[in-house]
C-alpha cells in the first residue's frame, strides 16, 4: 500500500504546529490557549507516527501513545486552572494574570 | 556514704529544676518551701557522708565516687567524679547547712516579692553550684562548679532587675569572677600540658615533678581565681556592690557560698602552693593587704549592709593569711566559725532592714534596741563573734590564725602585726555600727515603724534561723582550743596526702597566748573607742576631710579601674568604629549588597507576567537551537 510520500506528512504537522504556536502566541483566552497547545501536541504526534512508518518500527507510535496520556493530564489540570479562576470572578484573560512579573 | 554525697550535691539542684518547671501551677510560698527542704535533703546527705567518714580510720577518709567518664580525649580523660574527704565533708555541711538556714530566712523576707519563684530557683541552684565545686574530683569539674557559682552570683545580685544599680553591680561581679576563672582555665591548661591530668591527686604528684617556672604559673593562676571569686585586693571592687542584692543573697555569697571558695581552692591545692612557696607568701600578703585596706574602709561606710560586706573582705584576708602561710586547718576554722556570725549578722541586719521597709542608711536610723530587744542580742552576738572576744567563736579561730602568724617566721611576724591592727579595726568598726544602729534615742524613720506594723520582729521562719546562728556563733568555735584541744585540725589532716600533719606551722602555747592576748586586747580598745564616738558620744567624730574622702571613696580603686581599664577600652573601641568597622567592614558589607540588589532588580525586569512572551522566548530559543544544529552538521 503507498501513499503520499513523507514529507507531505511532515509538511502538514510543521502547518498544525504553526497553527498552534500563532494561537499559544495571539490569542487572550486560556481556553483557546490551551486548545492551541493540543495542536501543537498532535502536530508533534503526527510528525512521530510518520517517522515510525519511515523507519518501519513502533518506537514513534509509543512516543505518540506517551504524549497522548501527557496531553490527557494536561488537560485536567488546565482546565481546573482556569475553573478556579473562573470561580473567583476574575477576567479569563491571561494578559490580565500576570502577578508574576518581576 | 557516696550515696549521701550524691544526694547532698544532686537535691539542690533536684530543686531548682522542680521550681522552674512547676513554674506558675505552685504558689510562691511553696517555691520557697520545695528550695528550702531540697537544701535540707541535701543537708541530710552531708550528715550521711560525714558520719560515713567519721567510721572510717584516719588514712581510709577519701573517698572518690564517679558516675562516668565526662571527657575524654586520647590519653586525656575526665570523670564527672565526687571527692568525699574531710576537707569537702566539712564545706558540704557549712555550705547546705547555713544554706538552708538563710533560703529558710528568705521564705519570711522575701514575702510578697513578686518573682519568688525565680529566687527560690537561683537560691537553689546557687548551692548546687558551691556544693559541685567543694565536692569535684577533679579541676574541671571544680572549674565547672567555679563557673556555675559566678553565674548564680550574677542572677542574684541582679535579681531586682528593675533598679540599674542591680544590673551594674551583677554586671560587675560577673566579669571580675569571669577574670578569675580565665587565669584558673590557664593554670588547668598548663596542668594538662604538663601533667596530663587534672585529677587532684595526680595533679599534685605530676606538679612536684614540673619545673619552677611552670609551679609558679598555675600557683598563680589559682590565686588569681582564688583573689577573684574571695574578693581580695586587687580584685575585690564587686563584693561591696553586690550589695544591691536582696539581704539573704548577700548572707549566702558571704556565708555558705562564693567567697569562701577561694580559701577551699587554697586548702585544696595546697601541695601545688607549698612547691611555689612565694605564691603562697602572696596570697597571705594579700590577705593582710586586704584586711586592713577592708577594716579602714568599712569604718567609714553609711549603709549597713556595705559595713558589713567589707568585714566579711576583712576576715577573709585573715582566712587568706592562714591559708597562705600554711595554717590550712586554722583558715578552714576561721571560714566555718565566720560562715555562723556573718550569716548571722546579715540576717539580723535583714530584720532592720525589713522591719524599717527597705532602709539601708545607717544615719537614718537608731535605737532600735527598744523596738527590737531580741535583734539586738542576736546582732550583739554576731559583732562580738566578728570582734573575736572570748568565748565567742570568732575569738577561737581568729586568734589561731594570728598565733600561726606569729610562729612563720619574719615575714609572719610583719603579717601579725597587720592582722593586729585588723582587729583593732574590726572592734571600732563592728561596734560602730551597732551603736549608731541600736544605741542611742530613737531617730525619726525609727519611731514612724515603732509599732512594727504589728510584726514583732519578723515572722518565725525568720527569727528561728537567726536564733539557730547566733547559738553557733557562740558555740561554733568550742570545737578548737588553741594548743590544748584540736579536733577540726586532726580532722583535717588526712588531706594533707604525705604528711603527718596538714598545718606547715605548729604555734607553740605561748605564741597562741600572746596572740590571743592582743587581739583581744586590741579588738577591747577598738570597742572602747567606737564607744567613745558613737556609744557614749563623750567626744565628736574626728573628721579629716582628706582621709576621710579617700576612705569614702573605697581608696579609689573604682576610679583607679576606671581609667586603667575601662576609659582605654571604650576609647579604643570608638577608635576602631569609626576607621575600621563603619569604612572598611560596614562600607564593603553594603557594597555588595548593594551590587546584588540592583542585579536582581535588572533581571526581574524580564519577568514580565506576560504568558506570550514567555512562550515566544521558548519558541524562539527552540527555534535558534535548531538553526545552530542544523548550521553545525
Amino acid at each position: 500500500m503507498q501513499g503520499p510520500d513523507i514529507a507531505w506528512y511532515l509538511v502538514v504537522a510543521a502547518f498544525l504546529f504553526s497553527i498552534g504556536a500563532a494561537g499559544v502566541l495571539l490569542r487572550r483566552s486560556p481556553l483557546i490557549v490551551l486548545l492551541s497547545l493540543e495542536i501543537m501536541l498532535n502536530a508533534a504526534n503526527l510528525a512521530l507516527i510518520s517517522f515510525a512508518r519511515l523507519h518501519g518500527d513502533h518506537d514513534g507510535q509509543v512516543f505518540a501513545l506517551a504524549v497522548m496520556a501527557v496531553a490527557a493530564s494536561e488537560v485536567v489540570v488546565g482546565l481546573g486552572l482556569i475553573v478556579a479562576v473562573a470561580r473567583r470572578h476574575i477576567d479569563l484573560d491571561v494578559d490580565r494574570l500576570r502577578v508574576l512579573r518581576g | 556514704m557516696t550515696a549521701g554525697a550524691w544526694i547532698c550535691l544532686l537535691a539542690p539542684l533536684a530543686g531548682a529544676v522542680l521550681i522552674t518547671l512547676l513554674g506558675g501551677t505552685i504558689s510562691r510560698r511553696t517555691a520557697g518551701w520545695v528550695s528550702t527542704l531540697s537544701v535540707f535533703a541535701g543537708f541530710g546527705g552531708a550528715v550521711t557522708a560525714f558520719v560515713g567518714l567519721v567510721d572510717r580510720e584516719a588514712d581510709e577518709r577519701e573517698v572518690v565516687t564517679s558516675a562516668w567518664t565526662w571527657l575524654g580525649s586520647g590519653g586525656f580523660s575526665v570523670d564527672l567524679s565526687l571527692l568525699v574527704d574531710p576537707l569537702s565533708a566539712t564545706m558540704m555541711l557549712i555550705v547546705t547547712g547555713v544554706g538552708g538556714l538563710i533560703i529558710l530566712y528568705s521564705v519570711g523576707y522575701m514575702d510578697g516579692d513578686d518573682e519568688e519563684r525565680r529566687y527560690f530557683a537561683y537560691m537553689s541552684l546557687f548551692v548546687f553550684s558551691m556544693l559541685l565545686l567543694v565536692q569535684a574530683g577533679n579541676f574541671l569539674l571544680l572549674l565547672a562548679g567555679w563557673g556555675l557559682v559566678g553565674l548564680a552570683s550574677y542572677l542574684l545580685i541582679g535579681f531586682w532587675h528593675q533598679r540599674p544599680e542591680a544590673v551594674a553591680a551583677a554586671k560587675k561581679a560577673f566579669v571580675m569572677n569571669a577574670f578569675g576563672d580565665a587565669t584558673m582555665a590557664l593554670a588547668f591548661f598548663v596542668l594538662i600540658w604538663q601533667v596530663g591530668s587534672l585529677d587532684f591527686v595526680a595533679a599534685f604528684e605530676g606538679a612536684g615533678e614540673l619545673s619552677d617556672t611552670a609551679v609558679n604559673l598555675v600557683a598563680l593562676g589559682l590565686l588569681g581565681g582564688a583573689v577573684a571569686k574571695s574578693a581580695q585586693i586587687p580584685i575585690h571592687t564587686w563584693l561591696p556592690d553586690a550589695m544591691e542584692g536582696p539581704t539573704p543573697v548577700s548572707a549566702l555569697i558571704h556565708a555558705a557560698t562564693m567567697v569562701t571558695a577561694g580559701v577551699y581552692l587554697i586548702v585544696r591545692a595546697h601541695p601545688i602552693f607549698e612547691l611555689a612557696p612565694d605564691v603562697a607568701d602572696l596570697a597571705a600578703g594579700l590577705g593582710t593587704i586586704t584586711l586592713l585596706v577592708a577594716g579602714f574602709v568599712a569604718l567609714v561606710q553609711v549603709d549597713i549592709k556595705r559595713v558589713i560586706a567589707y568585714s566579711t573582705m576583712s576576715q577573709i584576708g585573715y582566712m587568706f593569711l592562714g591559708a597562705g602561710l600554711g595554717a590550712y586547718g586554722n583558715g578552714m576554722f576561721h571560714l566555718m566559725t565566720h560562715a555562723f556570725f556573718k550569716a548571722l549578722l546579715f540576717m539580723a541586719a535583714g530584720l532592720v532592714i525589713h522591719h524599717l521597709a527597705g532602709e539601708q542608711d545607717m544615719r537614718r536610723m537608731g535605737g532600735l534596741r527598744r523596738a527590737m530587744p531580741r535583734t539586738f542580742l542576736a546582732f550583739l552576738i554576731g559583732a562580738l563573734a566578728l570582734a573575736g572576744m572570748p568565748p565567742l567563736s570568732g575569738f577561737f579561730s581568729k586568734d589561731a590564725i594570728l598565733a600561726s602568724a606569729l610562729a612563720s617566721g619574719s615575714y609572719g611576724q610583719l603579717l601579725f602585726v597587720g592582722g593586729a591592727i585588723g582587729a583593732l579595726l574590726t572592734g571600732i568598726y563592728t561596734f560602730r555600727m551597732l551603736f549608731i544602729v541600736f544605741l542611742g534615742e530613737p531617730s525619726p524613720l525609727v519611731r514612724e515603724h515603732a509599732d512594727g506594723h504589728g510584726r514583732r520582729e519578723g515572722p518565725w521562719t525568720m527569727t528561728v534561723p537567726v536564733a539557730l546562728l547566733a547559738v553557733l556563733a557562740v558555740i561554733g568555735g568550742w570545737v578548737q582550743l588553741a594548743g590544748i584541744w584540736h579536733p577540726f585540725a586532726d580532722w583535717l589532716d588526712p588531706i594533707a596526702l604525705e604528711r603527718e600533719h596538714l598545718a606547715l606551722v605548729e604555734p607553740t602555747v605561748t605564741q597562741d597566748y600572746v596572740a590571743s592576748a592582743i587581739a583581744v586586747g586590741l579588738g577591747l580598745v577598738g570597742i572602747g573607742i567606737a564607744w567613745m564616738f558613737y556609744g557614749a558620744r563623750a567626744r565628736p567624730v574626728p573628721r579629716w576631710s582628706a582621709v576621710q574622702t579617700t576612705l569614702e571613696h573605697k581608696l579609689w580603686f573604682d576610679e583607679l579601674y576606671d581609667a586603667i581599664f575601662y576609659r582605654p577600652a571604650v576609647f579604643l573601641t570608638r577608635l576602631l568604629r569609626r576607621n575600621v568597622e563603619e569604612p572598611l567592614i560596614g562600607g564593603s558589607i553594603q557594597g555588595v549588597t548593594l551590587g546584588a540588589r540592583e542585579a536582581g532588580g535588572a533581571v526581574g525586569e524580564a519577568q514580565t507576567g506576560y504568558l506570550r512572551e514567555y512562550a515566544l522566548a521558548i519558541a524562539g530559543a527552540v527555534a535558534i537551537l535548531v538553526v545552530v544544529f542544523v548550521a553545525v552538521q
